[in-house]
């Protein structure tokens, strides 16, 4: 009886390897379609890597999500990116609405069947390189060629992201973008030229840990800092001990040292939410009795701004938007 | 037999002055700890600034630091500690259990699951919204386990086992689904001290406050009940009625503490087991040294949070946990558990 019962399970399992076998041919089969296509060899933090040299049907995660949903590119299937709701235009919204949803909000929610199901020619990884081990690349890999493009420091969107459109064949559209960009920044920049020199800069971060007394100083080239220094906001100071990544542009000191971190800043900005509502690391700062004994906030020059989060180009013309509206009273001053 | 009307523990142990000095003793490591733990911080600020910012307030940074960061965050220790260890005394005179601490009751259960249901819903939000859920929820489990385990001292403890699991496991389980929530949560689930001066503590304080005072009135009854329920009926303690209030004072002493400073493990456990020697079995004088020593072992546990590490601070409740575990071995060989 249980001979049989085994006679039988190994029928099923012979009859399901068979089966798979015939899956992994018809898909062997469907790289040799389109193995005729033209490929180039791109290089990513994963090494070079050869990918279609016209990507038509592209998989996209982490913050490679809104760029190439920005850029245009022939995306069929993306992570969750609820951060960067908020920041997308009614447009680019719906792209992200519509799109299938490969993966969760983290690396480790990688939904591989619904990866192979898209039936991507090419898929484009925007998570941090230490974020990378949480998903199988090489089980990627079987499905399509693999391109890792994570941030390293915040202000590094500008090329990550040119590299993401890049490898997605979408630079066009991408470097119409990045004009816009550039000329947006170049016309609040010229309204603000007067006013900004000399003036020296500090800004308190959203990821302040209140449960520890302590609060978020960035600096140049931060998350909250990087795009007002492309209106020519000049953020002092540097961080003093610097780690990898975005810990090498901020910071995270006891509330007591607050004195001594802003005491020489002229005008001290600080990261809102994209509704405008001060965030409760941010709120802690505010609330406390040092933070009225700063000199700029004695002289009222303090600024909010939202959509410190801003990875593309889309997304930077509305922080340009926000500053340029928050820096307004400096103009009458 | 101390079981009323007369000075703490004097009778009994035939050593009511030396028992007096051990109380002054403590008061005076109590002051000289606090004053060195408004001292001590992430700015350095000169002996004599300290002094200053606490008689002669001008309003510079040293100032607003010691008078609205640091002195705040020592009355919170003080407070918190005299809570956590005279919960700690009550539960293990009411349970006849040296292995007791506030959290069997499943207040701290209570309070944890509060503030995830809270996260989950969005409405503990702040250091407000947190304080709130966690009243909330401590007071809810207090209640249930008290209806459920009220008629003996063993029903009420493995009540609150039950409790603790159930809502643990539930709580864990909710964190896992909702990441936002598990993040939230991390920054509670370690208590700490820091950053608490912006909270509204007023009640919280208060309830410690009074429930402190209660514990001092009821400690003369717990020493009848002490030697257990036979005994107390017949010197005529009112068993029931010491019991209940006994539970109350537990409660809110547990949950305010952990609602203004989150979990802090080993303080109620341990303070109890360093004064039950010198109170030589007498429970007012268990409470009161424990209402002393609680608070010493936390400021030097808060003082220790802000200096060990050079990275910056940890929460006081991985310090306590560091020292409580060595601590309670080295109280139990050096003692035993003591008379309970």
């Amino acid at each position: 009886m249980s001979i049989r019962r085994s006679a039988g399970l190994v029928g099923a399992v012979a009859l399901a390897l068979a089966l798979t076998g015939c899956g992994a041919s018809s898909s062997d089969d469907g790289d040799e379609a389109s193995g005729s296509a033209k490929t180039r060899v791109f290089t990513a933090d994963n090494g070079k890597i050869t990918i279609p040299a016209d990507p038509q049907r592209v998989v996209a995660t982490g913050y490679a999500v809104p760029a190439l949903i920005e850029a245009d590119a022939p995306l069929v299937g993306i992570s969750s990116w609820q951060r960067g709701e908020p920041m997308m235009s009614d447009e680019d919204l719906a792209t992200y609405t519509s799109l299938p949803k490969v993966a969760g909000e983290q690396a480790a929610e990688t939904n591989y069947e619904a990866v192979a199901e898209a039936e991507p020619d090419l898929i484009v990884i925007g998570v941090p390189a230490p974020v990378l081990g949480d998903i199988d690349v090489e089980r990627l890999e079987s499905i399509a060629p693999v391109v890792a493009i994570g941030p390293t420091v915040p202000s590094a969107w500008r090329d990550l992201s040119r590299d993401q459109a890049d490898a997605a064949g979408a630079l066009e559209e991408f470097d119409a973008r990045q004009k816009e960009y550039e000329d947006r920044a170049a016309e609040v920049a010229a309204r603000y030229e007067d006013v900004l020199g000399g003036l020296e800069f500090g800004h308190v971060g959203a990821y302040g840990e209140v449960a520890k007394g302590t609060f978020q100083r960035e600096f140049s080239g931060s998350w909250g800092t990087n795009i007002a220094e492309d209106i020519g906001a000049t953020y002092y100071g540097e961080v003093k001990e610097p780690g990898p990544g975005s810990r090498s542009v901020s910071e995270y000191p006891s509330i007591e040292e607050l004195p001594e971190s802003l005491g020489e800043a002229d005008v001290i900005t600080y990261s809102v939410q994209a509704d405008g509502s001060v965030p409760e690391a941010v709120r802690y700062v505010m609330d406390s009795p040092l933070w009225d004994n700063l000199p700029a906030v004695k002289a009222g020059k303090t600024f909010p701004i939202r959509y410190t989060e801003a990875a593309t180009h889309g997304q930077g013309i509305q922080t340009l938007d926000a500053i340029d509206e928050a820096f307004a009273p400096l103009l009458d001053r | 037999m101390t079981a009323a009307g007369h000075a703490p523990g004097a009778e009994r142990t035939g050593r009511g002055a030396p028992q007096a000095g051990l109380l002054v003793g403590g008061l005076v490591l109590l002051a000289v700890v606090a004053v060195l733990s408004i001292g001590v911080g992430a700015r350095a600020v000169a002996p004599t600034e300290v002094v200053r910012a606490l008689l002669d307030f001008q309003g510079t940074d040293d100032h607003v630091i010691v008078r609205d960061v640091r002195a705040p965050r020592a009355l919170l220790a003080v407070a918190v500690g005299a809570a956590l260890a005279v919960a700690g005394a009550l539960i293990q005179t009411l349970a006849r259990n040296p292995l007791a601490e506030p959290g069997i009751l499943g207040v701290t259960a209570g309070a944890g699951f509060a503030i995830t249901v809270g996260s989950a819903l969005g409405l503990a939000v702040g250091q407000a919204g947190e304080l709130a859920f966690a009243v909330l929820g401590s007071v809810a489990a207090a209640l249930l386990v008290a209806a459920v385990g009220r008629r003996s001292p063993l029903r009420l403890v493995l009540t609150g086992v039950a409790l603790t699991a159930v809502l643990s496991g539930v709580g864990l389980g909710l964190r896992l689904v909702l990441p936002d929530v598990f993040d939230a949560y991390r920054f509670w689930s370690v208590g700490s001290l820091a950053a608490r001066e912006q909270a509204p503590l007023a009640l919280p304080l208060t309830a410690i406050g009074l429930a402190l005072l209660g514990a001092l009135l009821l400690s003369r009854a717990l020493n009848a009940l002490a030697l257990g329920e036979t005994v107390a009926h017949t010197l005529g303690a009112g068993v029931a009625r010491v019991r209940a209030v006994t539970l109350v004072l537990i409660t809110v002493l547990t949950g305010a503490a952990t609602a203004i400073a989150g979990p802090i493990l080993f303080v109620g456990l341990i303070v109890p087991h360093l004064a039950r020697r010198p109170a030589g079995g007498s429970v007012p004088w268990l409470i009161l040294y424990t209402m002393v020593l609680g608070p010493v072992l936390l400021l030097l546990a808060d003082i220790g949070s802000r200096v060990l590490l050079p990275t910056g601070e940890v929460p006081v409740a991985i310090v306590t946990a560091f020292l409580g575990g060595p601590m309670l071995i080295w109280a139990v060989r050096r003692y035993g558990a003591g008379s309970l």
